[in-house]
C-alpha cells in the first residue's frame, strides 16, 4: 500500500512540471482554446535577456603589425626608388629593391633582407642601350597553403584570407628560400607565399624566361592568357602551357621555362592549364603587365599580394600619380577545402579532378588580392589625394562575372584585355562588367568636378553582385576595399570610420564571420538585435516537457498495476 | 597573423611545435652557454648558385663535450624517386644514426629540378640560432654542411620546409646516441598520427 501510496503522490507532483513546460503553442489550436477558457491566460514571462559585451576591445596591435610600420615610409635601396604607402601592412621594400634591380644585381645585404633566393629573377643585357635590363629570367615555384597535415590538426602552412577563415589555395609564388613558415613559432605562411600568386611585370620587348619548378604533388603548367608568346620556345618546347596540344605538364619536382617576347604592352593574365576547372580556381593565378618600352625603365618585377605598385613603371609615371592592382577572384570552399581531406596525392587528384562537380559550384568567399573584408583594409585600399589619376588594373580571375562598382567615382575605362580602347570607344561608368579571365584598366580620376569624382570621402569600392560582398553569406566580407583620400586615413593607414577603431572589433574576430555575433553588436551591447540568449529552461522546455510526460505516464502504468496485486 | 583570436588548431599545432622544440632542446635549454663569444645575431649563412649553408659548425662544441668523438660523413640523395607510395617526395634514407658529440657532414644531392632541403631542428640555440642546421639545395645542386650534435641522447626532426614537402615524404630522423624514440610520420619508420582513409 505504501509504494501505491508513493506512486500516487509523485504522479499529482508531476502534474504541476508537466503543466510548467506544456508547449501551449505547438498544441492544436482547438485544444489551444479549450486550455486558455480553462485555465485563463498565462502569467506573463520575460523574453531572454541579450548579451552584452560580446565583441572584446580590439587594439591596433591586433590590426596592423608595428613592426611593419617602418616599411610604410619612402625608400631608396641601391637606387632604387620606393614611393612611401601609408597601408596598415605594406610590402617589405627590400623584396620591391631586388624586385626592380634583380637577385643578381643587388649587394648580399639586400637580398637577404628580401625572402628571395638567388635566381628568383635575374635581370641583363641592355641589348638596345636604353639603360635597363632587357634580359628577364623568372622563377616561380608551386606552393600549397591550408593543406592536411598528417601530423597535426589544423591547415598548414596557415593563410587566413579573412578572421578564421582559411580555404585551402595553391599558388604560384616567387622562388624563395628557408623555411615556408614566417618564423619558428608560428604556422602562418611567409609574405611571399600567399594569394593572388605575384602580379609580374615585363617591359614591352624584353626578352623573358619564366622557369616553372613544380615543387608541387601534381602536375602544372603556365599558360600567359593575352600575352604575346610563340607556341613553342626557340628550343621547341611547349609554351603555350596546354596539356596534350601544346606541351607535357611539368610533373613534380621537375622544371619547365616558358619563353616570351611580348610586342604589346598591356594587363594579362598567366594561370595553370592543367585540369583548369579546379586547377585555376585552387589559385593557381596572376596578373601579367607588359610596361610599355622606355629608356631607364626598370620595373618591379613582382608586385607580392598585388595593390600598390611601388615602383611604378617610367610610362605610368608619365600620366598617373599611383598604380593599383586588383585581382579579383571566389572560392568555392568545396572544392578549396578537399586539400584539407588527404594528403596522399591520388587521393586529392580523384577527390579533386573527379568528384569535384563544377556544375555544382557555389562560391562562398570572394577576395581582392587574396584576402576578405576586413583584411582587405589592411593592404589593398585605394588611397588617393585630391585631382589626382589613379591607374587600376583590375583582373577577374573568378567563374563569375563581377560588376565592380564605386561609390563617389565615375572612372573611366581605358584599355580592355590590355587593348587601348582610344578616346571614341573609351566609357565612363560606375559600375563595370568584367567576364571571366577579363582585365580592365581603369583611369580613377579624383578631380571633383561632380562626375569624376564627389569629393574627398572614404568611399566603397566593391562588386555588387550582393552575394560578393559576403564571406559564406556574412557581411560586410568578401572583396570589399575603400578608395580612401589620404585626409580620411588614420595613422596607422587605415580608413576613418564612424565610432572608430572599435566599430571595427567585431569585423576582426572569426567569430563574426562563423556567424555567432550579431550584426549589430558593435553598436551597443543591449542593441535590440542583440543574440537573446535564452535560459537553459527556456531552451529545453520540449524535452523536458516529454520527459515528464513519459514519467508520469510510467508511474501511471506502475500505479494502475500495483492495485491489480 | 596578427589576430590573437587564433583558432584551436593553430594552438594546438603551435603546442606542438613548440613542444617539439622544446623536448629536442632540453639539453640546450638546461645550462649557461660555454661559447658565449659566439655571435648569435645573425644565421651564419653561406648562399651560392648551388644554395645556401646555414650554421654550419666545425669547431664549437656542445657543452659537456670533451672532445669531437667521432667524424661521420653522410651523403643525403633527395628527390621524386625516393618517394614511397603515397608520397611525393623522398630522401634517400629517412634515419641516420651518429653517436653523442659527433662532427656530422652532411652532403645534401638534389636529384629533383626544385629547390630541396635538410633542415634539423632543436640543436642547442646557443650554437645554432634557433636551433637549426639548414641546407638547402637549389635543383640538380649539391651542398656541404657540417655541424656537431649534442652529447645527450636525442632524436631530432630533419626536414625539407618547402610547403608540403615534409608532409609529401621529406620527413626524417637524426638519432644523437640511443636517440629519444622515433617521430610520427617519418617514411618506412613510423604511422602518420592523421592518416588519409582509403576506404
Amino acid at each position: 500500500m505504501t509504494k501505491r501510496r508513493v506512486y500516487l503522490l509523485a504522479l499529482i507532483v508531476l502534474v504541476g512540471p508537466l503543466f510548467y513546460t506544456l508547449p501551449i503553442s505547438k498544441l492544436p489550436v482547438s485544444v489551444q482554446q479549450h486550455y486558455y477558457n480553462v485555465f485563463g491566460e498565462r502569467a506573463y514571462r520575460e523574453p531572454p535577456a541579450g548579451i552584452s559585451n560580446v565583441v572584446a576591445p580590439l587594439s591596433i596591435d591586433e590590426i596592423c603589425s608595428p613592426e611593419l610600420a617602418a616599411w610604410r615610409a619612402a625608400h631608396d635601396i641601391e637606387g632604387v626608388q620606393i614611393t612611401a604607402v601609408a597601408d596598415c601592412m605594406p610590402d617589405n621594400p627590400w623584396d620591391i629593391a631586388v624586385a626592380v634591380k634583380g637577385a643578381n644585381n643587388v649587394s648580399p645585404a639586400t637580398l637577404m633582407k628580401s625572402l628571395y633566393a638567388l635566381d628568383t629573377v635575374e635581370k641583363s643585357d641592355d641589348r638596345d642601350g636604353d639603360g635597363d635590363p632587357d634580359l628577364i629570367r623568372i622563377r616561380l615555384e608551386v606552393m600549397e597553403l591550408n593543406g592536411k597535415s598528417p601530423d597535426v590538426p589544423g591547415p598548414v602552412p596557415r593563410f587566413e584570407i579573412a578572421p578564421g577563415i582559411t580555404p585551402g589555395l595553391w599558388v604560384f609564388a616567387p622562388k624563395s628560400r628557408g623555411m615556408t613558415t614566417a618564423n619558428f613559432e608560428t604556422a602562418d605562411a611567409n609574405r611571399l607565399i600567399r594569394l593572388p600568386a605575384p602580379v609580374i611585370r615585363v617591359e614591352q620587348g624584353d626578352e623573358v624566361e619564366i622557369t616553372l619548378e613544380n615543387s608541387h604533388y601534381l602536375p602544372h603548367t603556365i599558360h600567359f592568357h593575352g600575352v604575346d608568346h610563340p607556341f613553342t620556345t626557340p628550343q621547341g618546347a611547349g609554351n603555350d602551357g596546354v596539356p596534350t596540344f601544346s606541351e607535357h605538364p611539368t610533373m613534380p619536382g621537375k622544371a619547365h621555362t616558358y619563353w616570351l617576347r611580348p610586342r604589346h604592352a598591356g594587363t594579362s593574365f598567366y594561370h595553370c592549364h592543367v585540369q583548369p576547372h579546379s586547377h585555376i580556381l585552387m589559385g593557381l593565378q596572376g596578373m601579367f603587365v607588359v610596361e610599355e618600352n622606355r629608356p631607364g625603365n626598370w620595373l618591379q618585377t613582382f608586385n607580392v599580394g598585388a595593390g600598390r605598385v611601388r615602383a611604378a613603371s617610367v610610362a605610368v609615371r608619365e600620366d598617373y600619380q599611383r598604380e593599383y592592382d586588383l585581382h579579383y577572384l571566389e572560392l568555392d570552399a568545396d572544392l578549396n577545402n578537399r586539400i584539407q581531406d588527404f594528403t596522399d596525392p591520388r587521393l586529392i587528384s580523384r577527390s579533386i579532378h573527379r568528384d569535384y562537380d563544377i556544375v555544382e559550384r557555389r562560391p562562398e568567399y570572394y577576395v581582392l588580392n587574396g584576402r576578405s573584408f576586413p583584411y582587405t583594409l589592411r593592404e589593398s585600399l585605394i588611397v588617393s589625394g585630391a585631382g589626382e589619376n589613379n591607374l587600376l588594373r583590375v583582373l577577374n580571375g573568378g567563374n563569375e562575372s563581377l560588376a565592380l562598382h564605386f561609390h563617389g567615382h565615375k572612372p573611366i575605362l581605358t584599355h580592355r584585355d590590355g587593348v587601348e580602347l582610344g578616346a571614341e570607344f573609351s566609357e565612363q561608368r560606375d559600375v563595370f562588367s568584367i567576364a571571366s579571365a577579363q582585365r580592365i584598366d581603369l583611369n580613377l580620376s579624383t578631380v571633383n568636378d561632380g562626375r569624376d569624382a564627389y569629393g574627398a570621402g572614404a568611399w566603397l569600392l566593391h562588386d555588387h553582385r550582393e552575394q560578393a560582398v559576403t564571406s559564406n553569406g556574412i557581411g560586410p566580407g568578401g572583396g570589399v576595399s575603400l578608395v580612401v583620400y589620404e585626409d580620411y586615413l588614420d595613422e596607422h593607414g587605415l580608413p576613418q570610420t564612424v565610432g572608430g577603431l572599435q566599430s571595427l572589433a567585431a569585423f576582426f574576430s572569426p567569430d563574426y564571420y562563423a556567424g555567432k555575433l550579431p550584426v549589430f553588436a558593435g553598436m551597443g551591447p543591449h542593441h535590440f538585435t542583440d543574440v537573446a540568449q535564452a535560459t537553459w529552461l527556456q531552451r529545453h522546455r520540449s524535452v523536458l516537457f516529454g520527459l515528464c510526460l513519459l514519467i508520469w505516464m510510467l508511474l501511471l502504468r506502475a500505479f494502475l498495476r500495483s492495485r491489480r496485486v | 597573423m596578427l589576430n590573437p583570436r587564433a583558432s584551436w588548431r593553430t594552438l594546438a599545432l603551435r603546442i606542438f611545435l613548440l613542444s617539439l622544440a622544446a623536448h629536442f632542446a632540453s639539453v640546450a635549454f638546461a645550462q649557461a652557454p660555454h661559447h658565449a663569444h659566439h655571435d648569435h645575431d645573425d644565421h651564419a649563412m653561406q648562399m651560392d648558385a648551388n644554395g645556401m649553408v646555414m650554421n654550419s659548425n666545425t669547431e664549437n662544441l656542445p657543452q659537456d663535450c670533451a672532445s669531437v668523438s667521432d667524424d661521420v660523413s653522410i651523403d643525403v640523395q633527395v628527390g621524386r624517386e625516393f618517394a614511397r607510395t603515397g608520397l611525393t617526395y623522398g630522401f634517400s634514407a629517412h634515419v641516420w644514426r651518429v653517436p653523442p658529440c659527433a662532427r656530422l657532414r652532411v652532403t645534401l644531392r638534389n636529384l629533383d629540378e626544385v629547390r630541396h632541403q635538410w633542415m634539423v631542428h632543436g640543436l642547442p640555440k646557443y650554437l645554432y640560432p634557433q636551433g637549426m642546421f639548414h641546407l638547402e639545395a637549389n635543383g640538380r645542386r649539391e651542398v656541404t654542411g657540417t655541424f656537431i650534435v649534442p652529447s645527450d641522447d636525442g632524436t631530432y626532426l630533419v626536414h625539407c620546409d618547402v610547403s608540403h614537402h615534409m608532409e609529401q615524404g621529406l620527413k626524417a630522423q637524426l638519432l644523437v646516441g640511443r636517440g629519444a624514440g622515433d617521430l610520427p610520420s617519418i617514411p618506412g619508420v613510423s604511422a602518420q598520427r592523421r592518416p588519409d582513409s582509403y576506404e
